[in-house]
């Protein structure tokens, strides 16, 4: 990945791919697609490769298209029958059921409103029914998934969710050596923070909200003003 | 073919090109094109929610608004909407995602010539910096016969005033298909023939334009560190 990046545009075939593919199973990734035997992309970008078998193009989409498995952050638009519609940014609204909750049962409803902000994952992706969204895992434990109450939300870019999600990614542990705080990132490019007074709360969510136009190197600059703007 | 001695542009090809990535902060994407002296805004939202009237179970509805330079749209406006709507319909790779919608917007900044062609390439920008899935990219090219019966490929507004026939075409990056044709005046189906052939081989630059600015915007965006630190200017970029 290292080498020289390939860029690859709409309708191209990928080679590099097909080559792949002769001798193992491989997992296309977005922007690529399968027509009979051929690779062929659908996005234009970077073609970025992870050993052993993954592919995709790197692009800095804005719209959330929901997948499997995705952490996202909605907003509670509405309650039809034993369903909560949840704004996720995506081009459907998702659904979420009201027995989702842990401890949830049919006498004992979770107390939702619309504006609520609800941190779930995603059940069910397909494009052709609405994306379905869970609070609790398979054992029924809500972990860190629910009702966000208080703090402070706001949309970033979807690179930066991503970013701030990255296993050892140096943003959140910088942070966390300047002040204690709550925060929630969604792959769909949101994000709620919460700290112990409103203006920490702000300062932190400027600073997360600068590393948006940052360089990995000015994570570590940027972080420490925090401290210094907060101390002030 | 003899597009040597047509014209004063026919040596050099198209004006200059350029484009900057994101100017519009809300949309899925943005770009400023411009051709020359000819400048278009283009942004893309999508997918996101249609209408119950518009809804299609087999793949996205496509949307095109097209803006001039000062008021309403008016029938000239409608009629260039609805080529780019043709256009976009076919390149689109909708069955990616049913059930939604894509828009596209076009607002004239400009109108020096060529602006059909103009407002097709910045379209098909927005459509790749947007992400939005497409079979394959596309290019257009226009071409005008001028007084002395010359062949000049994509003309200034003052080439233009006296000009015996007009040609818009538009070609597909995999296969060089056509996509689109539009025609005005007087002219032989042989210059015609010329006439595409000319326009099938500038429109390859168009692409390898596409191609160098889009990896200028993503190599950009990974080494972002270099000392640029202007607030603004961190995600657009020019070339």
């Amino acid at each position: 990945m290292a080498t020289k990046v390939t860029i690859v545009m709409p309708g191209e075939r990928v080679t590099a791919v097909e080559d792949v593919a002769k001798g193992k199973r491989v997992i296309l990734g977005p922007g690529l697609r399968r027509v009979d035997d051929k690779v062929v992309a659908s996005k234009a970008g970077p073609l970025r490769h992870k050993e052993p078998n993954t592919f995709w193009v790197d692009s800095y989409q804005r719209r959330y298209v929901p997948a499997r498995g995705d952490l996202v952050i909605g907003i509670i638009r509405a309650r039809a029958g034993d369903l909560y519609r949840v704004d996720i940014g995506a081009a459907d609204t998702a659904s979420i059921s009201y027995l989702a909750f842990e401890a949830a049962t049919k006498k004992n409803r979770p107390d939702l409103n619309p504006g609520d902000l609800l941190y779930a994952r995603v059940l069910n992706a397909n494009a052709d029914i609405e994306p379905e969204l869970v609070c609790v895992n398979s054992n029924g434990k809500r972990g860190k998934l629910g009702m966000l109450q208080d703090g402070f939300f706001f949309k970033c870019s979807l690179n930066l969710g991503r970013l701030l999600l990255r296993e050892n990614c140096p943003a959140l542990t910088a942070l966390t050596d300047e002040l204690p705080f709550e925060i929630a990132v969604g792959v769909n490019g949101r994000i709620w923070v919460k700290a112990h007074s409103m203006r920490e709360t702000v300062g932190l969510s400027n600073a997360i909200m600068a590393l948006e136009q940052a360089g990995y190197t000015e994570i570590d600059q940027i972080c420490s003003n925090l401290g210094d703007v907060l101390q002030a | 073919m003899n597009n040597s001695e047509n014209g004063k542009h026919s040596k050099e090809g198209l004006r200059e090109m350029r484009c900057k990535f994101n100017p519009l902060s809300r949309s899925d994407g943005s770009v400023m094109f411009s051709q020359g002296a000819t400048v278009v805004i283009a942004a893309v939202l999508g997918p996101i929610e249609v209408k119950t009237q518009n809804l299609s179970i087999e793949g996205s509805y496509m949307e095109c608004n097209y803006r001039p330079k000062a008021g309403l749209p008016q029938v000239k406006e409608r009629i260039r909407e609805a080529a780019i709507k043709d256009v976009l319909e076919l390149a689109v790779l909708s069955e990616a995602y049913p059930r939604a919608k894509m828009s596209l917007q076009l607002q004239e900044l400009e109108d020096r010539g060529s602006i059909d062609a103009c407002a097709l390439n910045a379209a098909c920008l927005a459509m790749l910096i947007g992400g939005l899935p497409l079979k394959y990219s596309f290019a257009a090219v226009h071409c005008i016969i001028n007084e002395e019966g010359e062949f000049v490929v994509d003309p200034e507004l003052s080439e233009t005033k006296h000009q015996r026939a007009s040609f818009t075409f538009a070609f597909d990056s995999v296969d060089g298909n056509l996509l689109l044709v539009q025609t005005k005046g007087a002219f032989k189906v042989a210059q015609f023939n010329d006439i595409e052939c000319i326009c099938r081989s500038v429109s390859a630059e168009i692409f390898s334009f596409y191609r160098t600015t889009i990896a200028k915007y993503h190599s950009r965006s990974a080494e972002q560190s270099a000392a640029t630190k202007e607030q603004s200017s961190g995600l657009p970029m020019e070339t």
